[in-house]
């Protein structure tokens, strides 16, 4: 064989090698640092001027050639030019020439969402295996091994990201990360030993799934494996949201001069825990909107109708899991909120009342379709259970109360108008819809919404179920279920409501909390009402009465209360908020738990022809995956937006040419790449992922 | 690519495609936001620094324009800043809106809560000329603007800087054991032992040492050795004593009962116990000059003087 034979079969089997190889000669700079020198030193590079290439104090070996027209120099000597060089501390550079801070928006912001699929996936996959493993139905087993299968195809795409976000940070803001690095150093060696730790447990549940099955201690030991992925994945968001809320809100180090003072204070600063608690929820409502949309693309190629019910049923749980975390994210977000404001009312008003708050419009845009499309997949799914009539009903009120809550949610509180429009309606605002505009109003409408959409879903469940079972049969599991639900709920309306007596204020709001107090003590004996009807057989009396109280409470009387307490005492609101969520997450909690107890053991109606869906369903479930991925992007813009031109909020301020907040409309369109390069890359990966099994399919054929 | 996929990426796309169109619509209603335009000291730059940069406008409206209500409505403030300022005593109504902008704290409105932030001050960093010139906005709510007055008040309204704060670095790094032994090595001309304990070690005259890294800056220990006496702990603070016998002493209470006060003094160096029986004393008046002795920079080499602040630094 001649060698012009060997070269071109080694480029037809390693074609992708030799592509890159290409490339990398194609962008290998001509010079070594080119593309990261500072101006000044390519000034000097580019006038002929040669670096000091010895560390200091040390003579170069050999000659020293002079310029021409300069005194020759002695052997050994260091020239006097070179001696006065210093070089400035590098502070900013800039990627290729393109801008740094839209880089690392956009590698961060893949890496984040990358990273909130790798965590939220194996919650629910691990939730999945038990499942199945409980209840016998190797279905579920079957799909926890698919949820693991993207994840692992995912794990690499995240920690590449990662690699390239790290090297970016370091590169471009070389001062910061220093200052980052001198802060959090010790915990940055944590995070890479917890990252060994997830890619040994990740690939060690993924790859002994066959090996540790059979046996119930073997099957354990796998599950084992999946939870300790969980807690290494848990324990890396931590870490590495320390570093992120510490640029929002340092602590534990001098403001005067940036010096470590404490790194526990530092690490568990007063965002840390919002942040934690928001994103674990956000992510595992990521993470199922994602298989959602994964199973809607299976479902729409799908070729057989055996295919088609697996991606339904997929698609199912997606959205089902999808819902679950979305419910009770604005809850987790609103405390963020309330901590953002405490740390600093500067950053609090940006957020709410400055330059951020037309992105709360958008938010609110975009949660509403996560509510509708949840909701609307939901509804065409009971066309699927046969016994669903009996609740068809009910939609149209359903979705007359989402589309007005969207409405009130969206209302801006002053429309920008003119000095013409202004004068038509005699003053700055909307005399009608000024009322909706305010966090009374969009309060009131978020609690009504998630109270909907909670309806939405118990019909749901109850389609397929006949008459509900009578208490006394349910056993040792209905009244430990009611009782554990009585007392969890009691236990947070109590406590909150005595800790409410402690609240210190002025003397003349104080007594704007006592109706508070007494609404708590109100929810508390419905919860036990609601408990005793169960064991009389009334559980869904009980229900229609926990979702009237709930209504009255929080929608009804704290959208009035609250326009009062927003005029009186400002203040108090705060607390009114945490009643609200209190109110309505004890229904949503009680109502759960009666509605798993009373439905158990319940004949099955028709069943559940899974596959049976409209193609439109399945459009509705790519939208929630699409438009989660915009939220979590206009989040993390407002997140770190919210610091305006600094790095380190009120430490370190960013000094570069980019330190400006982005327009809404630039953010739009950045966030718009960053959104359709993620999707992308998700799709090619899932892609590559399910290669292997095309293989496997042709070969069994 | 199949058609279905096709449908699919197209649909995604669309997806995207309104949420971009919704920020751009969103931006043209909100509009690009107040803050360019005119500069210097004059109504008209005050005016976008209100709407803008200052971010005055979060907190305050002024009458129709903007719905901010955590501060006092500013519409007709020249005015009734004329009215306070004879209420509380001030020369006038200027004087008020400056007083008001550099403590923030000091006339808080009725009905009002005490959360203004210093402007000048992270995060907002606004500079003396800003500050000013929003004044000069501020003026012509209810008034008439005059440059000139408040020109005068210039060097009352303090110089935000912008710089980056950077952590302090000594000029020679000096092992902090090394420090150690200075602190305590009795040869010296100065032993910083003798009046101040650490980990146990020394003698308490002065205030105790033991993890002072962790809570105090290298500058402060620079000033604490070089100028003693510009921050004074409390509960140190040294006594002038006279006596009837025109005798002077100048220390640090050590107890003072009703039969004797007992003074610790500094004589060469050395610490020294003074009893004065209290019917000697003539004259007893609080001093405003520290014990330690203010010429420590020239007892130390440079050397040793920064070991003592690298062993202080490392007292965590």
């Amino acid at each position: 064989m001649n060698n012009f034979k060997v070269l071109r079969q080694f480029m037809k089997r390693n074609s992708i090698f030799v592509v890159l190889l290409f490339l990398a000669f194609v962008f290998t700079p001509p010079s070594r640092g080119t593309f990261f020198a500072l101006p000044a030193l390519q000034a000097e590079e580019e006038a002929g001027v040669e670096l000091p290439q010895f560390e200091e104090g040390q003579a170069p070996e050999g000659e020293m050639v002079a310029a021409e027209g300069d005194e020759g120099v002695a052997e050994g000597e260091v020239p006097p030019e070179e001696e006065e060089e210093e070089l400035e501390p590098v502070q900013y550079r800039t990627f290729f020439g393109l801008n740094p801070r839209d880089i690392v928006w956009i590698v961060s912001e893949l890496h984040l969402m990358f990273a909130a699929f790798v965590l939220g996936v194996p919650m629910f996959a691990v939730l999945v295996e038990v499942i199945g493993f409980k209840g016998g139905d190797i279905k579920y087993d079957n799909m926890a091994r698919e949820f693991t299968k993207l994840l692992s195809a995912a794990f690499a795409t995240t920690a590449s990201l990662g690699g390239l976000l790290a090297f970016c940070l370091f590169g471009l803001y070389p001062e910061f990360m220093g200052h980052m690095t001198n802060v959090f150093s010790s915990t940055m060696y944590i995070y890479a030993l917890m990252f060994f730790a997830e890619a040994f447990c990740l690939y060690g549940y993924y790859y002994s799934w066959d090996v540790l099955k059979g046996t119930a201690l073997k099957k354990w030991s796998h599950i084992t494996l999946g939870v300790m992925l969980n807690l290494f994945g848990t324990a890396l968001m931590f870490l590495t949201n320390s570093w992120a809320t510490y640029m929002m809100g340092p602590a534990g180090v001098s403001m005067k001069t940036g010096r470590l003072l404490s790194l526990h204070d530092a690490f568990m600063n007063p965002l840390w825990m919002p942040v934690n608690i928001h994103r674990l929820i956000a992510n595992v409502c990521f993470g199922g909107f994602v298989v959602g949309a994964y199973s809607a693309v299976k479902f729409l190629n799908a070729r057989t109708e055996e295919e088609k019910a697996h991606y339904d049923w997929m698609g199912y749980v997606g959205n089902f899991i999808g819902i679950g975390g979305l419910i009770p994210l604005p809850f987790a977000g609103y405390w963020l909120g309330r901590e953002i404001y405490s740390v600093s009312p500067v950053m609090g008003n940006i957020m709410m009342g400055g330059a951020f708050s037309w992105t709360f419009i958008i938010q609110a845009v975009l949660i509403g379709m996560l509510f509708i499309g949840a909701n609307y997949y939901l509804w065409l799914g009971m066309g699927r259970i046969k016994g669903s009539e009996r609740y068809t009903k009910y939609i149209k009120y359903l979705t007359m109360i989402i589309f007005f809550g969207f409405a009130v949610w969206l209302t801006p509180h002053n429309l920008p108008l003119s000095g013409e429009e202004r004068a038509m309606i005699g003053e700055q605002y909307h005399p009608f819809s000024k009322y909706f505009g305010v966090m009374a109003a969009k309060n009131a409408v978020v609690n009504l919404i998630i109270l909907a959409t909670f309806f939405s879903f118990l019909i749901y469940r109850r389609s397929n179920l006949g008459q509900t079972v009578p208490f006394a049969e349910q056993g040792k599991f209905g009244k430990i279920g009611i009782f554990s639900g009585v007392i969890f709920c009691l236990f947070m309306l109590v406590s909150y409501a005595v800790s409410l007596n402690f609240v210190k204020l002025d003397a003349n709001v104080v007594g704007y909390v006592k109706p508070l107090i007494k609404v708590l003590y109100l929810q508390s004996f419905m919860i036990c009402l609601a408990g005793y009807l169960t064991f009389k057989n009334k559980g869904k009396m009980a229900q229609i009465l926990l979702f009237i109280s709930a209504a009255s409470i929080a929608v009804v009387y704290f959208w009035f209360y609250g326009f009062l307490v927003m005029q009186k005492a400002n203040l108090v609101l705060r607390y009114l908020s945490v009643t609200q969520v209190a109110i309505v997450m004890s229904c949503l909690i009680m109502n759960a738990t009666i509605d798993v107890v009373i439905f158990r053991k319940a004949k099955v109606v028709g069943g559940i022809v899974w596959g049976k869906m409209p193609v439109r369903s399945q459009y509705a479930l790519l939208m929630l995956c699409v438009v989660i991925v915009i939220l979590m992007g206009l989040m993390g813009f407002i997140r770190s937006g919210l610091r305006m031109d600094w790095h380190v909020y009120g430490l370190m301020q960013d000094t570069s040419q980019w330190a400006f907040t982005p327009t809404l409309a630039y953010m739009g369109r950045v966030v718009g790449l960053i959104v359709a390069l993620f999707l992308g890359l998700v799709a090619f990966v899932f892609w590559l992922a399910g290669l292997g099994d095309k293989k496997k399919k042709a070969a069994e054929a | 690519m199949n058609k279905t996929m096709l449908k699919i990426a197209g649909f995604g796309v669309a997806v995207i495609g309104f949420y971009i169109y919704v920020t751009m619509y969103v931006a043209g209603l909100s509009g690009g936001g107040a803050g360019g335009g005119a500069t210097g000291i004059s109504p008209e730059a005050g005016e976008s620094i209100f709407w803008g940069d200052g971010q005055c406008s979060t907190c305050h409206k002024i009458g129709t324009s903007g719905s901010a209500t955590r501060g006092p409505d500013q519409e007709g403030l020249a005015d009734r800043a004329e009215g306070r300022a004879k209420e509380l005593g001030l020369a006038s109504g200027l004087e008020y809106l400056v007083e008001s902008i550099v403590t923030p704290s000091k006339y808080v409105v009725e009905g009002y809560d005490d959360i203004m932030p210093k402007v000048y001050d992270p995060p907002i960093v606004l500079s003396r000329e800003k500050i000013l010139a929003v004044i000069a906005y501020l003026q012509t709510l209810g008034g008439e603007a005059n440059i000139d007055a408040i020109m005068k008040y210039k060097d009352q309204i303090p110089e935000a800087s912008k710089k980056k704060v950077k952590e302090w670095v000594p000029p020679i790094e000096i092992d902090p054991e090394a420090g150690k032994e200075v602190f305590f090595n009795e040869d010296l001309d100065v032993t910083c032992g003798k009046c101040h304990v650490v980990n146990g070690q020394g003698n308490k005259v002065g205030p105790e040492l033991t993890g002072i890294g962790a809570v105090q800056t290298p500058e402060y220990f620079v000033e604490s050795i070089l100028k003693p006496s510009a921050v004074i702990v409390k509960g140190y603070e040294t006594v002038y004593v006279i006596t009837t016998d025109g005798l002077p002493y100048n220390g640090l209470i050590k107890s003072d009962s009703d039969e004797e006060l007992v003074l610790l003094q500094e004589e060469s160096g050395d610490i020294e116990e003074i009893v004065i029986p209290k019917e000697e004393i003539e004259v007893m008046k609080k001093q405003e000059v520290s014990i330690m002795p203010g010429n420590i920079g020239e007892l130390l080499s440079v050397q040793d003087f920064y070991a003592v602040i690298s062993f202080l630094r490392s007292l965590k």
